[in-house]
């Protein structure tokens, strides 16, 4: 039992408790063994897909790119990437602080959401940067924690 | 293949945990993850880069896991109070000290869905909305007794009456 009653503010640290699990570790054996049985089999007019694919894309590109792609949102991307191999590097999975990660996935998920209605550069720039700092926040605890350990 | 098994090994667990935490049932999440994966390999030309990549792929996982949700049929009950009502006759062990999992656990998979896609991976009930088909209250209203229900499952059942009406239900 805990001593305060489950509420908004109590289930946070309660949701951090739950346990990480394993896939089974046949399961990547298992999709790259469905991914080729799909790939063998033929199907008609695969390369009439294939090829509308890549329109869309190079549409999406001429279209997408030049409205969103601010040299600061680049910036914010380019750096939130370096931080996150920063980050993955230093912490194993059970060292990481519960609630630093639950404002990433927040963040993450505002700029998932930003992404899927089209918002503007105005409105993904300070995002990145949330996230970016976020990312620095995750670093510096870990890092503290460590030597603190030392 | 080789990007895409490195992909995996550092989104796999991620993905396998959200369905499971849904699902609650492994064999169910493996079969999600399975899915998402093809679909990944596949649509990987499509992603533009620019959001963080594991939470595209995270977002198509919940996208599955609801539609294995739907596809057994477990959003049967569409209203609240009939979600929840089949918790009612679930005992708890009084000495217990219930633990995440197990509390979560005793949630219907609806209801677990909108606890986890909203409190863990941070949607909002708009986009909450949108995935279920149904309007915002109804995710809020569903969050709210999730949470109410939690902290019932979460006391220890004090008074013997309490205890033999528990024990009755055994």
């Amino acid at each position: 039992m805990r001593e305060q009653p489950l509420n908004n503010e109590t289930l946070h640290p309660v949701l951090g408790e739950l346990p990480e699990f394993q896939p089974s570790a046949d399961l990547w054996p298992r999709i790259a063994a469905a991914h080729a049985k799909r790939a063998r089999t033929p199907r008609p007019y695969r390369w009439l897909g294939a090829a509308a694919a890549a329109a869309a894309v190079v549409v999406a590109a001429v279209v997408y790119v030049p409205r969103t792609h601010t040299e600061a949102v680049v910036e914010g991307q380019s750096e939130s990437q370096k931080l996150e191999r920063e980050w993955q590097s230093l912490s194993p999975a059970a060292a990481r602080p519960a609630a630093g990660l639950a404002r990433l996935h927040m963040i993450d998920a505002a700029l998932q959401s930003a992404y899927d209605r089209g918002a503007q550069a105005d409105e993904l720039k300070p995002l990145w940067k949330q996230r970016n700092d976020a990312l620095r926040g995750l670093i510096l605890t870990v890092q503290t924690d460590t030597v603190t350990r030392i | 293949m080789d990007a895409c098994a490195s992909i995996y090994r550092r989104y796999g667990t991620a993905c396998f945990n959200l369905a499971l935490r849904i699902l609650g049932e492994r064999a169910a999440a493996e079969d999600v993850v399975q899915e998402v994966f093809l679909k990944m390999i596949n649509t990987l030309p499509g992603f533009r880069g620019e959001a963080p990549f594991g939470v595209w792929l995270k977002r198509m996982t919940a996208n599955a896991t609801i539609d294995t949700l739907r596809a057994g049929q477990r959003f049967a009950d569409e209203d609240p109070e009939a979600l929840f009502a089949s918790m009612a006759s679930r005992a708890v062990d009084a000495d217990a000290r219930v633990d995440a999992w197990s509390l979560l656990m005793r949630l219907p998979p609806r209801a677990r869905a909108v606890l986890v896609l909203h409190e863990l991976e941070g949607y909002t009930h708009k986009e909450l909305s949108e995935l279920f088909g149904q309007s915002e209250s109804y995710s809020k209203s569903i969050l709210a007794r999730a949470l109410k229900k939690l902290g019932d499952a979460d006391q220890p059942v004090k008074d013997e009456g309490a205890l033999a009406a528990c024990a009755s239900n055994l």
